[in-house]
């Protein structure tokens, strides 16, 4: 029983992604290791993060400041290495083209540089989820669980694993959105992907006040219903006057379809909450 | 709709990296589900092996004391382990092939069948009595012994003698890292660490220095055209690639143009599919007549048959009992990719007259029929450095397997660069090495205690 409630934990964290990542991602082995590099990226990232916030720990746990301090940084040093990410993305893309023409194949679909980014994203996603939730839910194995005060209506774990759930849908959907972005210039996309994490992280510190993750939990899923929901509409656009273009479009990312499916996955947490 | 170029770049690379993350995967399992709530496990009284012949870790001693008393370990085994790949490449130069194979499938029938060879209590029994008795498996003892004696049979021959499906011994060159990366889990915490490290750099001298063992096997097989004899984890292409061209990506990311290497990684060529193939392209019948070529060949190929890898072992074979076509037709599917392959290259090969195009296609059918080597002992420390790292923490786990990984992946990048043989420790082990004590020391501490106050980013 416990052992199924471990996994059950895991699955509604990561479920989703492995879904997604079993759809799309495992049949390109290109993708498994855009997937592979942004996990690593985002590692490294949380590493040098904790490395500069060490001397502070541990926190005093009755003031919420520090709490935002630290992940106002944070999250302004993640996007700082997104924009990175995206450089070298661009320099990539540039080589892979090379690579098509050298080959007689067609260069880079649109849904490929989609897809790459999605690889991306679910990378980031899947790195939060895995060092923020999975890789504490070792005790939820065993024969007892935990609360934690300030929101003692639910299991850590649980509690833990539905965060997660929305960081992973954040964390994917807004690196589609940033490379749509940078690759078409468009200003108000550029800023939305960090304001949308800055809330979501912002959200995050609701759960700081007792019983705060009743109200904190849905805010945050709002945010993640928002992001998938501008990702879709996006992507919707941009095939469709992808269409104009090329005569025929792989119908692969089809994100409307992947939204509905998010928003399923939402509603029941929301009503458990 | 023509498949785009993300289908097919980077296939090398995943051939590998599965195998390993596999490995990894299993032995992490094992040990979470060996290391807690089993009285043999525990290792009570530490055992002596060559691993720590010198200094038996005591949970007692100082800091200073352990440190000595690894690095003494780590010495000895890595000279122990120096003088027995000196002894094989000295009868390797000698000729004594056949020596060198039986002795290689003593030692994997001992370590599958898991008797005496490790001490009864660390071996490939003592896993399956713990497993048995971990989850109460109803079993006796007879069917018990019966299963594992077949499947030690059967693993000693796939691993040894051709005309085995490579998916079998791909399946069995897995589990015997296996057994033996959990076997090395047992050894004490220090020892481990420091143990890796210097194999790391032993792997780095062996391999790139100039008369190290491995650097002189490696040369002395490619120079016999000979396979390797090692346990050598091969990711040979099994399935037949539509049009994402394996030579292409190979070429592009991993152009892996080395000769060999045994515990390392290697591209191997598979030179004496080629011949039959350079007469007859850009026949109209180009498939019946490469069928029938192939039968021609084949008494010229039988001679050398029984050293030869696998793939041509399969051509053979399914060809005269005919019962099983498929494989053979990936064979010739190959074959036919090979040749789209040299007409969508023409851009990049300057417009090859007719006289060399045969020198062409060879040339590019050798590159076609390459996969990459990964040696047995790689696998085995990558997961050793996991298992390690299971004992601690979750957490631990993910960054050193991310860490292995991309130091994998940088060999591969470098395997292309460098264009030969290329110890594949050093860099992952490492990164893992690196990794591990951060995530232990800076990250754990910060991610718990945002986690526990549910602050997220």
């Amino acid at each position: 029983m416990t052992v199924a409630a471990g996994i059950g934990y895991a699955l509604v964290a990561l479920g989703p992604s492995l879904s997604l990542f079993i759809a799309v991602i495992s049949k390109k082995p290109f993708l498994i290791l855009t997937l592979l590099s942004s996990t690593l990226v985002w590692l490294i990232s949380l590493i040098i993060l904790s490395g500069i916030w060490r001397a502070f720990l541990p926190l005093n746990s009755t003031t919420w400041w520090p709490f935002a301090i630290l992940i106002f940084t944070s999250i302004a040093f993640q996007e700082g290495l997104r924009l990175l990410f995206w450089k070298v993305y661009k320099r990539l893309e540039d080589i892979l083209d090379a690579f098509a023409d050298r080959v007689s194949k067609p260069r880079l679909y649109l849904t490929d540089k989609m897809q790459i980014a999605l690889a991306g994203g679910l990378g980031h996603g899947v790195a939060h989820a895995v060092f923020f939730c999975l890789s504490l839910l070792t005790p939820a194995f065993g024969p007892a669980t935990y609360f934690v005060d300030r929101c003692s209506q639910i299991p850590f774990f649980l509690v833990s694993a539905i965060i997660a759930l929305a960081f992973v849908t954040v964390h994917t959907f807004s690196m589609v959105i940033a490379f749509n972005g940078y690759a078409e210039g468009n200003k108000v996309d550029q800023l939305f992907v960090p304001s949308v994490h800055l809330a979501a992280g912002m959200m995050t510190l609701i759960n700081f006040a007792y019983g705060g993750c009743i109200i904190g939990i849905p805010l945050l899923f709002l945010m993640a219903i928002l992001t998938v929901m501008h990702c879709g509409r996006m992507v919707w656009r941009r095939l469709g006057e992808n269409q104009r273009q090329f005569a025929t479009t792989k119908t692969i990312l089809s994100n409307p379809r992947l939204a509905a499916y998010y928003m399923r996955m939402f509603v029941m947490p929301i009503v458990v909450v | 709709m023509e498949s785009s170029i993300l289908e097919s770049i980077g296939q090398e690379i995943i051939g590998v990296m599965s195998p390993v993350s596999l490995c990894m995967l299993l032995v992490v399992l094992l040990v979470y589900s060996l290391s807690d709530s089993n009285p043999f496990s525990s290792s009570s009284a530490p055992i002596r092996t060559a691993a720590n012949l010198v200094y038996l870790e005591n949970p007692s001693d100082t800091t200073a004391q352990k440190l000595e008393g690894a690095l003494l370990n780590a010495l000895v085994f890595v000279i122990l382990i120096a003088i027995v790949t000196f002894v094989l490449v000295l009868l390797y130069y000698y000729n004594f092939t056949n020596f060198l194979k039986n002795y290689m499938r003593f030692s994997a029938f001992f370590v599958l069948g898991g008797f005496v060879v490790l001490g009864v209590r660390y071996n490939g029994w003592f896993y399956l009595l713990s497993i048995i008795q971990h989850f109460s498996i109803p079993i006796d003892s007879i069917t018990c012994f019966l299963l594992l004696f077949n499947y030690t049979i059967v693993g000693v021959l796939s691993m040894f003698s051709g005309g085995m499906p490579i998916v079998l011994r791909q399946g069995y060159m897995v589990s015997l890292g296996i057994i033996v990366a959990t076997w090395f889990t047992k050894l004490p915490e220090w020892t481990t660490w420091v143990l890796l490290v210097a194999l790391a750099l032993y792997d780095l001298v062996a391999v790139l220095a100039p008369g190290g063992p491995l650097k002189l096997l490696v040369e002395l097989a490619s120079s016999r055209d000979e396979e390797l004899p090692a346990l050598v984890y091969e990711a040979r292409p099994t399935v037949s690639r539509n049009e994402g061209n394996p030579r292409s990506t190979l070429g592009f990311l991993v152009a892996g143009v080395s000769d060999s290497g045994s515990v390392e990684m290697q591209a191997v060529s598979n030179n004496n599919v080629r011949r039959d193939g350079a007469e007859n392209r850009r026949s109209p019948e180009y498939t019946a007549i490469q069928v029938r070529n192939l039968e021609n060949v084949e008494g010229e190929r039988n001679r050398d048959e029984g050293e030869r890898s696998p793939l041509v072992g399969h051509s053979r074979e399914r060809y005269s009992s005919d019962s099983n076509s498929s494989e053979y037709s990936t064979v010739i599917h190959n074959r036919e990719s090979e040749t789209s392959v040299d007409e969508e290259m023409s851009p990049l090969v300057d417009l090859l007259g007719m006289d060399n195009e045969r020198e062409h296609e060879r040339r590019d059918s050798v590159v076609a029929s390459r996969g990459i080597k990964l040696g047995l002992g790689d696998f085995v420390f990558y997961s050793v450095l996991v298992g390690r790292a299971a004992m601690y923490d979750l957490m631990t786990v993910y960054a050193c397997y991310l860490a292995i990984i991309s130091g994998l992946g940088c060999t591969l990048i470098l395997l292309s660069v460098c264009h030969r043989a290329l110890p594949a420790l050093p860099i992952s082990i490492t990164l893992g090495v690196i990794f591990y004590f951060l995530t232990r020391l800076l990250m754990e501490p910060f991610v718990v205690g945002m986690a526990t106050n549910l602050m997220m980013f």
